[in-house]
Formats: structure tokens, C-alpha cells, sequence
């Protein structure tokens, strides 16, 4: 992690003032947001409160209705298709609930294609692929097909596919969602510790304080708004 | 990377081959998809290859024809190498059985040969074609065709190249009668001679047009659809791969690769099928159209734009259905869902067709740019009608409320995609519309082409001709045919030449002589325009359109005509008088009961000339009543013709018909039922996989209900009713379409509406398919209703 150009918060990326609405129903309402770098931030809140479109928003899937995101300073919105698909590829990386893998591809494959959408080698890719697998202990697991693994296994095969591009920013929507608390917390430990590892920046949507206890610092949506719970120390 | 930026070809090239993965991978559906794309591309690919075959195929059989031909015109010096030729013929349950007699003569060895004679079969030997063979060997063929042979030795076969057909019946024989100034002989220095054909007239060409877009569109709509086999599953894996980064180019660039293995598998599929539906062309005799398997030779550009245009169809078809789809990185959503099918642009080209037709229409001349347009009209209108299906499906399907839970389960699930159900019965709204037009044209061009032949069969079922060495052969041949199973009755008259006493030789050396015909007087009638005949009468007609000066003089009583005379004698030898007696009538001639018209000359009675005095050539008509329809009496027709060898010129014999149509109607009427024969079939394949398709992508869903406790009945019956509504409106679109694009072809070309009934059986069919279609799927069906299906997560 060496390239650290923030804004002029200092946050690696913000949302203000974020609006959106799906049909009649207000997602966001004036929502606000900032992560360092290398910060693990937990988005908290209610079922519908509107957590995981501020997760989408912020990661320019979504775009919002009214506000902005800044990532490094660049306006999300005002990127195109491609630039927000290049940066989906290099600087973000995405865990969900369910791993959101590609069933046609091997663990390995899957944990590759990032790498390989860039250009990379296959043999480079999945060489890296298999480190990541490695070192999320789902080694063994490399040349099956997602169908054939565990949630536990898959979800770390999604964490080794989010962090092989070493992104600056990882967005985990309910990454424990689907699994026993057993596995959730290995699945955080391992996370937590790559992200840390690596100085990517984590936002966490989760509904757990279980999970969002590996955060250095929570956030709580509700009614559309997102709240710091515990300030945001640290961020100039 | 930007909008607009040059993608290099290696990265093109990366996401391609991706795709390519994707379409392999996946195990066990992953490789069904694959497979179920690529059969159905590959029964596509198999039929276009055949049809691209069609002008070989057609024209091969002519030119094998022409080969063996000769020029029957020409003059021909008598050489080492010349052949006497003897055309024969015979028919055997409706197919021409023919022959040729050669004889060499000069040295055997030097004979000209027809191709795939090696060598001249020697007096009393036969070279017969293989599918003759083959029938000689038959029981029914030992039977009632066998006899005809009876003094032949079959010591060989005629090759391929000497055939227009695998399925050919024709035999060469050696023979050592043959006299070079017989009318039936030819001299033949050499084989090869090629007519002009007859071209075909404006209502044939039109027949044939549209048969083609009607046969081939099915096929086009078809493989659109098998390449989008699987297209929700796909949609989900490139959600997954925007997510890790893929924009919108990259997604459809993958999905390319993966579109084009299912085609490639599909041309690779489609020809080894057609290859070794070609293997097998010699054992297939659809309608009588037989063929060698060197005949099915798609062109060269045919075959070019096959292999191109089939991936290339496949990735464009794919990247229209990508246009509808909103690929996220959080899934798929599908746009114009909520703002309905636009109905501007399916008007539209119906409209175009009807307009194209409507202009072209009294103008078409059957030739040039005519042809294209009349195609590509045809074609806009079947699309068009086509196109209309999926709009009406969603707007009736939208109407639809309350019913049982099956009608409720189907009806709901219709309203949210009918897309996917009105796709797979697109293709049998457009072969059903097409097959209703076209039915409608071929009932009107039946009906022009059909003419009366002349033959009368009130007065006879078949009539024989047998030249006879006297009257008494003739009486004998009658006897003969009506001790024949199958025959009812049999009588006919003799026909022989008399010359009058006073006849000088003329300018060519010979004796003009005159026809005598010795019938009975309800025959006479019949042949004659007379009022009244008694035993004893006499007649003579003359021919009105001889000159003047050439006429015969009109026969008087005590006038004397020599029945033994050779009319190439300056003098009779050793001659039989017949005196006239009485008054001789003059009548004009009618037509036998073969629609020929009676000979000139002399009539008159038995009691006045008995038969057994007519000598020299004299020939014998008999006019034969067979028992009613059926087995026994087409083996009477049979054994009357195993009366003669076949190699027995003089002897023939023919069943009366009515009505006939030419060989061009009934060649065109053979292929349009092996045609459709064939598209039904296709299009039955392609939707038991679609059906299966649907299935598969609903798997989850139908477990789910099933794990609700809904009866397996219920859901059968749902899914009955997600077929039936789209196919009920499919056929009632077609039904009227096709009615539509009918009218507008026979007006195209001047006919009327032989029968307005005519799409019942296309409509039949149509329905028959459907119920076959949802009896294949239901073991599919059954199969995923088990819970188990929910681990489909």
C-alpha cells in the first residue's frame, strides 16, 4: 500500500448529501460518508434502512439521485461506464452475501479473473490466485467449481477474488450472512487481517455487532441517513 | 480506459476465448446448454446444407439423363461403332419401369456404350439397375413384374453413373431383332444429347419461391432461437463478471465467445449430420425423390455463406438479446418490461410485405428481380406476422384473471415473461402461417395444372394395344385378358391395312393404303359420329385435312380392297378380296377410350368383314373393365401387362385417368412434402429442447411449489396451459396470416381459392406437434419436481 492521495478531507473516499429513491420510497436522504485508507468502517442499521445502497452508491454500481462520491477526488458520477468499470476492477473489490461467484470457472479461475480482465497471463493470475487461495486456507478447494464447495469455502474463495487485484477499497455487503457464526467469524478474521495486511480500506454492511466489531469504527443508517457512531476520529 | 478507446485484439481475443469457457465449463448444465444450443444449431446447419444442395441435387439426375441420351433426330451412317437402340418401357405399381434394347452393328467390342454399361449385354442378356434388381427380388416383384423378364438373364448391373437415381428402374438388354428402318430403332454412333428444357410457367415459379422462404424461414428463426438457449443463466454469470470489473464491452464481447462455441459446435454438429444424412440418401426415397449422396453437394458459396453467417447470426442474435438486458454488477434487469412491447416496427414490416406483394402483385413475371422481391416480400410478411405474436401473447395474457390455480399459476407467470414462451412457439407460427399460404397457392396451381387427359373412363379402366399377326390374335389377346384375375370384362376392336384394287404406286414406290377398323356397332358408336349402326354397316371417314388431290376416293359398293396386300408391291400377290357391299356412309371419326383420336378409313362390322381376315399389321385395342379399387384390381392391371415381354414394342398398356398434371407440378409437389415432413420435424426438435429449456431455468421454482404440497397434477397442468395459451394464439395468428398472405399470392397470380378449409391440416398439425411437444417434456417435468431441485443454490 503505498499510494495514499486523498481528498481533501484526507478521506480515501466520501459521499455527501447522497438522495435516492426507488420509486416512492426513500433509500438515502441526505447521506454522508468518509473512509481513510486502510480503514475498516462497519455500516450498521435496520432491515431497509438503506445500508447496502449506500454500500452501492459508494462504490459507483448505483449512482445516487442527488450528492456525490469522491474517490481519491475524483467524482464517481461524472466517470463513464468504463472508468467505473476499470476502477471495479483495480481499486475496488467486492465481497456479498452470497459469493457472487461464476459457476462455469474453478475457485482459482474465479479468484483470477479480476487479473485476468486487466490483461494479466493466466499463469501469473492463477499463480496469484493460488496465493490468495493459500493464504485464505481454501487451498485444497483451488480447482473445484463453487458449486461444489462449502458457503464457508466460498465465501473466502469472494474475499481471495476481492483482494487479489490488491484494491484500495473492499466493499463486504453481509459477508457472514449466510454462514454459522463458526465460519462467520473465521471469514471476518481472515478478511479483516488480509485487508489490514494489504491497507485496503473495508466498508462493512452488516446488521450484526458481532461482525461489525472487527471495525475501527461503526456507522449506523437510519431513515436514510448515516450517522457516525463513534466520530470520525482521525479523519482531518 | 475510456469511451472510444481502441480495443487491442488481444484483449478481444482474451475475452472471446472467456466466453468460450464459459460456454464449456460449468459441468453438467453448463455442458447440457452447450449441447442443447449447438443440436439445435446443428439441425439448422444440417437443413440449410441439404437445401443448399437442392440446384445439384436437381439438376445431377438431368445431367445423367443427358449423358445417356442420344440425338434421335439425327441421321446416323452404319459403323464398326453404331448401336441399334429400342426404346421400351412398362409400368409397375405406378412407376415407370424402362429399358433399351441395343444391339451392336459391327464388332461387340467397339459398340458405343451408355455410361455405366461396361460392356453390351449379349442377345437374351440383361443389365437392370440396382433398385430394379432389388424389386425383381421381392415377392410382389417375382410375382406380377418377373414375368415381363421371362426370357432375359439379369447378368449384371447398371452403374451409378449411368442413372438418374438410386431408386431408377431401367434395364439395357442385348438383341439380335433389331432392323435399323423400324420406327421404334435408332442408330446411335454415341450417348450424350441434351434437350432445352421446358421452363416453368409464372404460377410454378411463384410455388416455388415461396415454398422456399416458407421451408427455410422456420429453419433462420430457428437457430435465432437455439442460440438463445440459456440466455437468463448467461445474463447472471456476466452480472458476476461486472461486479470484478467487466464494462459493458467487455460483457458482450464474452458473451460473444461464449454465443459462437454453441455455433461453431453447431456447424460442426450440422454437417457431420448432414454428412451422414447424405450417406444414407441412397436408402431414402421421400415421395420419390431418390438421390446418390455425390448429388448433395452444397455450392461452394452456398456452403461459404453458411459457415460465415450462422456464428455471425448466432453473436448478432445474442448481442439484440444483450440490448434488452440491463447487466449490472448487482444482476440482471430487463428493460421495456414495464413500458410493453412496441407494436410501430411489427406493423410495420407486416405492412411493407402486404405492400411489396400488393404492387408486385398481376406484374410478377416469374423471372429476375421479380423472383427476389416476391422472396423478400413473402419473407417481410411471414416476419411480420410473426413478430406480431409476442405483443398479442403479452396484451391477451395481461387480460387474463381468476381460472383454477394451474390456469392462475400459468396465466401469472405468463404476464411476467411471456417473451420466452411466444419465442418458442414463433417457429411454428411461422412454418403453420407459411404452410396455410402455401397451401392455399398449391391448391390453386393444382387446380390450373390439372387438365383432362381425354380418357374416358366411363368407357374403359385401362385400354391395351397390341400390334397382332391376324384378326384372330386380337380375338385370342381379349380372350386372354378377361380369363385375367381382376378383370371384369374385356372387348375391343381390330385395326389393320387394305389396299384398293384400283390404287396405283405412287412417287415413293408404295400403295397408298387404307386403315380397315372391324368393331362391333355399340364400338363404332362410340368411335364414330354416327346416328344408327346394324350389323353389316359400313363406313368411311376421311381425313378433312388432307388435300384435295390426295384423298382417298370414297369406297362404293362392289368395290374391292386386297386385305393381304404389301403396299410395297406394284402388284398383289396372292390376294384375299373384301367386295363392298351396300352403301357406304361417310362419318366423321370421335376418340377411344384412350382419348386418342380414332383412325381414318374403313368401318364396318364383324358380319360384313370377319376379323380373322385382317393380316399383315394389324393390331388389336382392347378396352378392359377391371374390378372396383383395389389390391386385386392393380394386380390385374398387373398380370394384363405381364401378358407381353417387355421388350415387346407393339405391346402396351394404360390405365385411364381423368385428369394429370405435369411433371414439373408433381416433381415440386413431392419436394414440398418432403420439405415440410422435414421443417415439422425440426421444428418439433427445437421445441422439446426450448420446452426442456424453460424447464430447466424454472427448476428451482416448480421445487419450491412442490415443496409447498402443490399437487404434481396442478403443475402439469400449469405448464400445459404456459404451452397452450401461446400456441392457441400462435395458430389463430398463423390461421390468419396465412389466409392473408394466400389471398394476396393468388391474386399475385391470378387464381382463385380452390378450398378455404385448405390450413385445417396445417392447423392440425400444428396442434398434434404441440400435444407430442408437452408428452416428450413431461419425464423432464416430473424429474424436477422434486424437492431436491432447491439445492439448485
Amino acid at each position: 500500500m503505498t499510494e495514499t492521495t486523498t481528498g481533501a478531507t484526507g478521506a480515501l473516499l466520501s459521499a455527501t448529501a447522497l438522495r435516492k429513491t426507488y420509486g416512492a420510497t426513500a433509500a438515502l436522504d441526505g447521506a454522508d460518508f468518509q473512509i481513510r485508507a486502510g480503514e475498516i468502517v462497519a455500516v450498521m442499521g435496520p432491515s431497509g434502512s438503506g445500508k447496502s445502497t449506500l454500500l452501492h452508491c459508494l462504490a459507483g454500481i448505483v449512482p445516487p439521485d442527488e450528492g456525490q462520491v469522491h474517490y481519491q477526488g475524483r467524482e464517481l458520477s461524472g466517470l463513464s461506464d468504463a472508468e467505473r468499470s476499470a476502477l471495479r476492477r483495480g481499486a475496488f473489490g467486492f465481497v456479498f452475501q452470497f459469493g457472487q461467484l461464476v459457476p462455469e470457472l474453478s475457485c482459482v479461475e474465479n479468484v483470477a479473473l479480476p487479473l485476468r480482465l486487466t490483461g494479466v497471463d493466466r499463469k501469473t493470475a492463477e499463480g496469484r490466485a493460488a496465493e490468495w487461495l493459500e493464504r485464505l486456507e481454501v487451498a485444497d478447494v483451488a480447482r473445484k467449481r463453487p458449486g461444489q464447495v462449502s458457503g464457508g469455502q466460498g465465501q473466502r474463495v469472494a474475499i481471495a477474488r476481492a483482494l487479489v487485484a490488491t484494491p484500495r477499497v473492499i466493499f463486504a455487503d453481509e459477508p457472514t450472512g449466510a454462514l454459522d457464526s463458526l465460519n462467520g467469524e473465521r471469514v471476518m478474521e481472515l478478511l479483516t487481517a488480509a485487508a489490514r495486511d494489504t491497507g485496503a480500506a473495508v466498508v462493512l454492511v452488516t446488521h450484526e455487532t458481532r461482525v461489525a466489531a472487527y471495525s475501527d469504527r461503526d456507522v449506523v443508517v437510519r431513515d436514510g441517513k448515516a450517522r457516525d457512531v463513534a466520530g470520525m476520529a482521525g479523519v482531518a | 480506459m475510456s469511451a472510444g478507446t481502441r480495443v487491442p485484439l488481444g484483449q478481444w481475443a482474451r475475452e472471446l476465448l472467456l466466453g468460450a469457457r464459459f460456454a464449456v465449463s460449468g459441468g453438467r448444465a453448463g455442458w447440457t446448454r452447450t449441447l442443447l444450443t449447438s443440436f439445435g444449431v446443428g439441425l439448422g446447419v444440417a437443413v440449410l446444407l441439404l437445401a443448399a444442395s437442392v440446384p445439384t441435387a436437381l439438376t445431377a439426375g438431368d445431367i445423367r439423363k443427358d449423358n445417356r441420351d442420344w440425338a434421335s433426330s439425327e441421321e446416323v451412317e452404319k459403323a464398326e461403332h453404331t448401336v441399334l437402340l429400342s426404346w421400351v418401357y412398362t409400368e409397375f405399381r405406378d412407376e415407370t419401369v424402362s429399358g433399351r434394347e441395343l444391339q451392336a452393328e459391327g464388332d461387340p467390342d467397339k459398340a458405343v456404350l451408355p455410361p455405366g454399361v461396361d460392356k453390351l449385354p449379349a442377345p437374351g442378356e440383361a443389365l437392370v439397375s440396382p433398385a430394379l434388381r432389388d424389386l425383381l427380388d421381392t415377392e410382389d416383384g417375382r410375382k406380377y413384374l418377373q414375368p415381363r423378364f421371362d426370357g432375359l438373364t439379369i447378368t449384371g448391373t447398371v452403374g451409378d453413373q449411368g442413372l438418374s437415381g438410386p431408386s431408377e428402374l431401367l434395364f439395357y438388354s442385348g438383341s439380335d431383332e433389331l432392323e435399323a428402318d423400324s420406327g421404334h430403332v435408332w442408330r446411335v454412333s454415341g450417348f450424350g444429347h441434351s434437350e432445352p428444357s421446358n421452363p416453368l410457367s409464372v404460377a410454378l415459379v411463384a410455388l416455388v419461391v415461396v415454398m422456399l422462404v416458407v421451408l427455410l424461414l422456420p429453419i433462420a428463426a430457428f437457430i435465432a432461437t437455439a442460440v438463445r438457449f440459456g440466455g437468463e443463466r448467461r445474463d447472471q454469470r456476466l452480472a458476476a463478471l461486472r461486479l470484478v470489473g467487466a464494462d459493458n464491452a467487455m460483457t458482450r464481447r464474452v458473451a460473444a465467445g461464449e454465443s459462437l462455441v454453441g455455433a461453431v459446435f453447431g456447424l460442426a454438429l450440422g454437417s457431420w449430420l448432414f454428412l451422414l444424412g447424405r450417406s444414407q440418401a441412397r436408402s431414402i426415397d421421400l415421395y420419390g425423390i431418390g438421390l446418390f449422396p455425390s448429388d448433395i453437394a452444397p455450392g461452394f458459396l452456398f456452403t461459404l455463406l453458411i459457415v460465415v453467417l450462422v456464428p455471425a447470426c448466432a453473436v448478432g442474435v445474442t448481442q439484440l438479446a444483450l440490448r434488452k438486458v440491463v447487466i449490472s454488477p448487482l444482476g440482471v434487469a430487463r428493460e421495456g418490461v414495464d413500458r410493453g412491447r412496441r407494436l410501430w416496427w411489427r406493423l410495420a414490416t407486416l405492412l411493407l410485405g402486404v405492400v411489396l406483394l400488393f404492387v408486385l402483385g398481376p406484374r410478377f413475371s416469374g423471372g429476375g428481380a421479380d423472383i427476389w422481391l416476391l422472396a423478400g416480400s413473402v419473407m417481410l410478411t411471414l416476419v411480420g406476422v410473426t413478430s406480431l405474436l409476442p405483443w398479442v401473447v403479452e396484451r391477451v395474457v395481461d387480460r387474463l384473471q381468476g381460472g383454477s390455480l394451474s390456469w392462475q399459476l400459468a396465466t401469472r407467470r405468463l404476464q411476467l415473461n411471456s417473451g420466452l414462451a411466444a419465442r418458442a412457439v414463433s417457429g411454428v407460427t411461422l412454418a403453420v402461417a407459411g404452410a396455410v399460404a402455401l397451401q392455399m397457392l398449391y391448391s390453386s396451381v393444382q387446380r390450373e395444372d390439372e387438365r383432362d387427359t381425354g380418357m374416358d373412363t366411363g368407357q374403359a379402366d385401362v385400354t391395351v394395344y397390341s400390334g397382332v399377326e391376324g384378326g384372330s390374335d386380337g380375338e385370342r389377346l381379349a380372350g386372354q385378358i378377361r380369363e385375367l384375375d381382376g378383370v371384369r370384362s374385356a372387348h375391343g376392336y381390330l385395326t389393320g391395312e387394305a389396299v384398293h384394287e384400283k390404287t396405283r404406286v405412287n412417287e415413293y414406290d408404295v400403295r397408298e393404303s387404307v386403315t380397315f377398323t372391324v368393331a362391333d356397332c355399340p364400338t363404332l358408336r362410340y368411335l364414330l359420329k354416327i346416328d344408327s349402326c346394324a350389323d353389316g354397316s359400313t363406313y368411311f371417314a376421311l381425313d378433312p385435312n388432307l388435300p384435295k388431290d390426295e384423298r382417298p376416293k370414297v369406297p362404293a359398293a362392289g368395290d374391292r380392297y386386297d386385305l393381304r396386300a404389301d403396299p410395297e408391291k406394284a402388284r398383289p400377290e396372292n390376294p384375299d378380296w373384301w367386295t363392298v357391299r351396300g352403301k357406304v356412309e361417310q362419318a366423321r371419326v370421335g376418340q377411344d377410350a384412350s382419348g386418342s383420336q380414332a383412325p381414318y378409313g374403313l368401318y364396318t362390322t364383324p358380319d360384313a368383314l370377319a376379323p380373322e381376315r385382317l393380316g399383315g399389321e394389324a393390331a388389336a385395342h382392347v378396352q378392359v373393365r377391371m374390378v372396383a379399387d383395389g389390391a386385386g384390381r392393380a394386380d390385374g392391371v398387373e398380370r394384363i401387362r405381364n401378358l407381353a415381354p417387355i421388350t415387346d414394342p407393339s405391346f402396351s398398356v394404360q390405365e385411364l385417368r381423368s385428369k394429370a398434371q405435369s411433371d414439373e407440378f408433381t416433381v415440386l409437389s413431392n419436394a414440398l412434402m418432403a420439405g415440410s415432413v422435414l421443417v415439422m420435424l425440426l421444428i418439433g426438435g427445437s421445441m422439446v429442447v426450448s420446452t426442456l429449456e424453460q424447464l430447466r431455468e424454472r427448476r428451482r421454482q416448480l421445487s419450491v411449489l412442490v415443496a409447498f404440497g402443490t399437487k404434481r397434477s396442478t403443475l402439469g397442468a400449469s405448464v400445459l396451459w404456459q404451452t397452450a395459451i401461446p400456441v392457441g394464439l400462435g395458430l389463430t395468428l398463423a390461421t390468419a396470416g396465412g389466409l392473408g398472405l394466400g389471398l394476396l399470392l393468388l391474386r399475385m397470380i391470378g387464381g382463385g381459392v380452390a378450398d378455404w378449409w385448405a390450413f385445417l391440416p396445417m392447423v392440425g398439425m400444428g396442434l398434434a406437434m404441440i400435444a407430442l411437444v408437452t408428452l416428450a417434456s413431461l419425464p423432464a417435468l416430473w424429474r424436477m419436481m422434486r424437492p431436491d431441485g432447491l439445492r439448485t443454490e
